[in-house]
């Protein structure tokens, strides 16, 4: 995708953040993401990703450097403004959930939204039925399972609509179908236009669902590119304190037996296209597995 | 909460056995209650300077003071109102001195020596060990507090709306996500703590182990003959000059 300046909707120039206790967080952060962008975030614990995604909507200020969202500087603009803008999904549902009710707890996120009365409960209906709470309307968020309390955290935030989307840790906890709906989510958030940032230690996660990622060590950005090309260099997966995929693993392997593999088989659907063409070519092994 | 968190220095207060310090604290607290009299308070407040300045806790001190200082506006009005205003004075330094004392006792006494202090004590191994793992577990909430904050505020929470009754009410979304997270926590900590046989045997052994040594003791002596004199005077207030019993007219 060509990037233009015009889509330009996150700006970060020299960032740093200094916590009041004297920990530097961030010490000069630059980075660009383009409207429409899946955008992962990786590195280890205190790298800094946090305190980097806290300051896109005005949690964090910055201690020197500058942080656009869109036209608006971060440190010139109301929070209220910025978390219509982006909305961050943090890791842990428990930390949010408080109301007596699914349907309240939506109701609460879009207590500030200047949204007429019908306007109000259309979109919470809406946003039941999107999430498939429906049918836990009247129920207390206390009495959810672990998947369906994460469903009702992601919706609280969905519901307002935000521009650019922050997923703190989305894997985290989260069972095949939880990932899936995950998955799903941020396919159709992306089609929307939505851009989407993935902190993320899930390296199968963020190599099947995140273009572009960016590695973060020691408050700083260490590397910035296609998740496939950060994923399989040794140093910076090092310096990351990350491991290869497996898929890399097994190309880099199939490379090292002189087999000539295609550039994409880190995608689980190529490889398993390519094994199934080389065996058949190499080993003569028809459908149904008989030479 | 800060002015109660233990802080790792090599000081002489923070050497001193944790039941000496705990006395200190107990002492200058039962002072603070039976006088009444601005002067005397102050004198008793003045005296515990030397430790704070040697425990080198003058600034967390400062703190903690300048923290209360919405309930020291409290008590002034609520006296005067209710009583005088020279009560509302002595009622202030009271409360510094035990504020002071015991914020001496817990930024010097760590959360482990707390537990060995109280099972010095008698107290039950069981209330000692669940005594010190609240003091241990200060910091871990107080940074849950902040994570909850930052959820609630990025879904459009926002904290300093309206008068005092709807501000209490936008205190619901912090509070109850706080206290479900703490009650989970408290399930986990039993949890582990079954698991690893947690009461298993009556007499059980200790690691480390704290000692009475002479500073202690004298720091005892002092502390038990600055009590009795408190006691005297209470009891025969001529004891002193009449100058010590001066109020304020209002």
């Amino acid at each position: 995708m060509e990037k233009k300046l015009e889509d330009l909707q996150i700006l970060v120039n020299n960032l740093t953040y200094h916590y009041p206790d004297g920990t530097i967080a961030l010490k000069g952060v630059n980075l660009n993401i383009y409207s429409g962008e899946i955008v992962g975030i990786m590195g280890k614990n205190g790298a800094g990703k946090s305190t980097l995604i806290k300051t896109f909507n005005g949690l964090l200020k910055p201690t020197t450097g500058v942080v656009y969202i869109e036209n608006d500087e971060v440190n010139n603009v109301l929070m209220s403004k910025l978390t219509k803008k982006v909305g961050i999904v943090f890791q842990n549902p428990d930390l949010q959930l408080f109301a007596n009710t699914v349907e309240d707890e939506i109701r609460f996120s879009l207590k500030n939204l200047n949204f007429t009365k019908i306007e109000l409960e259309n979109q919470i209906s809406l946003t039941l039925e999107k999430f498939k709470l429906k049918k836990f309307q009247n129920r207390t968020p206390f009495t959810l399972s672990g998947g369906e309390k994460k469903r009702l955290a992601i919706a609280s935030i969905m519901c307002r609509n935000p521009e650019i989307i922050v997923f703190d840790e989305p894997t985290i906890g989260q069972d095949a179908e939880g990932v899936k709906f995950i998955r799903n989510l941020i396919k159709e958030k992306h089609s929307e236009g939505k851009t989407i940032i993935i902190v993320t230690h899930d390296i199968e996660f963020a190599i099947d669902n995140i273009p572009r990622t960016i590695l973060m060590a020691d408050g700083l950005i260490i590397a910035d590119g296609p998740t496939n090309k950060i994923l399989s260099q040794d140093q910076i997966l090092n310096i990351g304190y990350l491991i290869s995929p497996q898929l890399i693993i097994l190309s880099k392997f199939l490379i090292d037996l002189k087999i000539k593999v295609p550039e994409d088989v880190y995608i689980k659907e190529n490889m398993v296209q390519f094994l199934g063409s080389y065996f058949k070519d190499k080993m003569g092994i028809t459908e149904g597995g008989k030479p | 909460m800060e002015a109660f968190k233990f802080i790792q220095k090599k000081t002489i207060i923070h050497i001193l056995d944790p039941r000496t310090k705990l006395l200190l604290a107990i002492i200058y607290s039962i002072l603070a209650i039976i006088f009444e009299e601005i002067f005397i308070l102050f004198f008793v407040f003045l005296s515990l300077f030397p430790f704070i300045l040697a425990g080198q806790l003058f600034k967390k001190w400062i703190k903690s003071i300048r923290g209360m200082t919405f309930l020291f506006l409290l008590l002034i009005i609520f006296n005067t109102l209710f009583s005088t205003f020279s009560r509302s004075i002595s009622m202030i330094i009271r409360i510094m001195i035990m504020v002071s004392s015991f914020s001496l006792f817990f930024l010097t006494v760590h959360p482990d020596d707390l537990m060995l202090s109280l099972l010095s004590l008698k107290v039950p191994y069981n209330i000692a060990f669940s005594f010190s793992l609240s003091f241990r577990f200060v910091p871990t909430i107080a940074i849950e507090a902040q994570n909850i904050i930052d959820a609630q505020k990025s879904r459009g929470y926002e904290m300093e709306q309206g008068g005092l009754i709807s501000q209490a009410r936008n205190l619901i979304p912090l509070l109850i996500p706080l206290i479900v997270c703490s009650l989970k926590r408290a399930f986990h900590i039993a949890e582990s703590l079954d698991s690893r046989a947690f009461g298993s045997t009556k007499n059980r052994t200790y690691y480390y182990s704290i000692k009475y040594a002479k500073k202690d003791w004298l720091l005892t002596i002092i502390l038990i003959s600055l009590f009795i004199f408190g006691v005297i005077v209470k009891i025969f207030p001529e004891f002193l000059p009449t100058w010590f019993y001066w109020k304020l007219k209002v």
